[in-house]
């Protein structure tokens, strides 16, 4: 009995044919409103280290969800990093984990819909994500015969993403700014080694879906 | 409002497009393999003098050749079952485990699985477990009892004694009426560096108590090997990994056993 699959390539078509139309429709065209409307604020003095967002993320290879802040930067907030804190029930492995991960987001192009709704069509990046536990190592334990025996960390696992966003633009509503609401695509180092050497793996075999949800907070 | 508790809902129904983590335990597919595969295979050989079965191991990460393997013993209409050493997984995940038991279930006839080191990696132990069933267990093909071992004493770090010697007093105490034989398969012989040497002189003891013991299979060195481990008669045969294409095929009858160790 196979197991069931879920297909990601109707949306990695669609993900595709917006990275390609992206870039176009953002451009900033002379007597036309900018469609991306984005502007990078910034806290001034020691405020800098306060997150500019909290986000809120379910699956994804970091945990059933993972919590955290982060902090945007470039001039129209291009660049995310953000600092997830995640657990993974016992329901789902032996015990309870604890997971961390450091995220980085890339965000290209904002899309202006409406007064209140853009589109991001594109957000991509990388994570590294890291299981609390005592079978989990990063370094191979000093009881095997030689010091890479195994030669990678169980504890430390690699991901890259592809996604997409919409924002909403909510009216003054306590610290919150606007509400984007994501979904990607992933797939760590390890899955994406076996699936460069195997015919028989399919793309649906190592790409994951993970939603979640941002929160990005007034100045 | 329904809406979205209706995509929340189907978000965590797929386990076949959500991962938790690569080591989480949501199983998607079937489990309890082995315990369904010995029943099909004791049912199929119950009353012969006579079996055939292939020796595979260490299909980690070589899928394609796994499934190569699979439809070449498929060609044949002679293999009674097929044993899997072990070494599915490369590096303990839960999807590794998966793939390779989807890939396995295309066989026409029944296998099982052993557990090897690389399975035991993170959580890969009771993903085997889950997934598989026990690390140690034994079945009857024909006249023939078949006792499958754990071997891999370093990756359990000495929390229990490896091999399980209860196990083996318990097989030895209530060896099957039926059997008239034995064969012992386990990832990775008794001398090799993830095995406790300290015991092995202890299990050649217990394995020369074994009713006619015919050979010894294993896994783990991924090259063919045959050899008298322990200068007692006892040939220990070391599949090859899948990735160098050949099958390890056993015939056993009444005149004794053969071997032979064909490419694919």
């Amino acid at each position: 009995m196979n197991a069931y699959r879920f297909n990601p390539r109707p949306i990695l078509f669609a993900l595709l044919l917006l990275l390609v139309a992206g870039p176009l429709l953002a451009q900033d065209n002379a007597g036309r409103k900018r469609l991306d409307d984005r502007y990078h604020v910034r806290y001034d003095g020691w405020k800098r280290v306060l997150p500019t967002h909290i986000k809120a993320q379910y699956a994804g290879g970091m945990g059933f969800l993972s919590i955290g802040g982060g902090w945007d930067y470039g001039a129209r907030s291009q660049g995310e990093t953000d600092l997830l804190v995640g657990f993974l029930p016992k329901a789902y492995a032996d015990v309870l984990h604890l997971t961390i991960t450091l995220k980085q987001n890339y965000i290209p192009w904002s899309l202006r819909c409406t007064e209140r709704l853009a589109v991001e069509p594109l957000s991509c990046g990388a994570y590294l994500c890291l299981i609390t536990g005592e079978h989990f190592w990063i370094k191979d334990p000093s009881r095997y015969p030689v010091k890479r025996y195994y030669g990678f960390p169980t504890q430390l696992r690699f991901h890259i993403f592809l996604g997409q966003r919409i924002t909403i633009t909510t009216p003054h509503c306590g610290t919150m700014k606007n509400l984007s609401l994501f979904y990607e695509l992933n797939t760590n180092e390890l899955d994406l080694i076996a699936k460069c050497g195997n015919k028989h793996l399919r793309i649906a075999d190592i790409v994951n879906l993970s939603v979640g949800i941002k929160i990005q907070l007034m100045k | 409002m329904s809406r979205i508790c209706l995509l929340i809902t189907i978000l965590l129904l797929l386990p076949g497009c959500i991962e938790y983590h690569p080591y989480d335990m949501r199983i998607s597919g079937e489990t309890g393999v082995n315990a369904r595969n010995i029943q099909r295979i004791e049912e199929g050989c119950r009353g012969r003098n006579a079996i055939r079965f292939a020796v595979i191991g260490d299909t980690q990460r070589w899928y394609d050749e796994t499934q190569e393997a699979v439809e070449a013993i498929n060609r044949r209409n002679d293999i009674d079952f097929v044993i899997h050493t072990g070494d599915m997984a490369n590096f303990g995940m839960r999807k590794e485990f998966e793939l390779q038991r989807d890939i396995l279930n295309g066989l026409a006839c029944p296998y099982v699985c052993l557990l090897g080191n690389h399975d035991c990696l993170g959580n890969g132990y009771l993903i085997f477990q889950e997934i598989f069933g026990s690390y140690d267990f034994a079945f009857t093909a024909g006249n023939t009892r078949i006792v499958c071992l754990n071997m891999n004493a370093l990756d359990f770090d000495h929390t229990m004694t490896i091999p399980n010697f209860q196990f083996l007093d318990n097989e030895l105490a209530h060896f099957p009426a039926e059997a008239q034989k034995s064969v012992l398969v386990m990832h990775a012989d008794p001398l090799s560096d993830i095995a406790d040497r300290g015991v092995a002189q202890i299990f050649r003891r217990y394995t020369e108590h074994f009713s006619s013991l015919q050979f010894c299979v294993n896994g783990h060195g991924h090259n063919y090997k045959e050899s008298d481990l322990f200068d007692n008669g006892t040939i220990y045969y070391q599949c090859d990994a899948i990735e160098k294409r050949y099958l390890l095929i056993f015939t056993l009858n009444d005149e004794g056993y053969t071997h032979e160790r064909i490419p694919f």
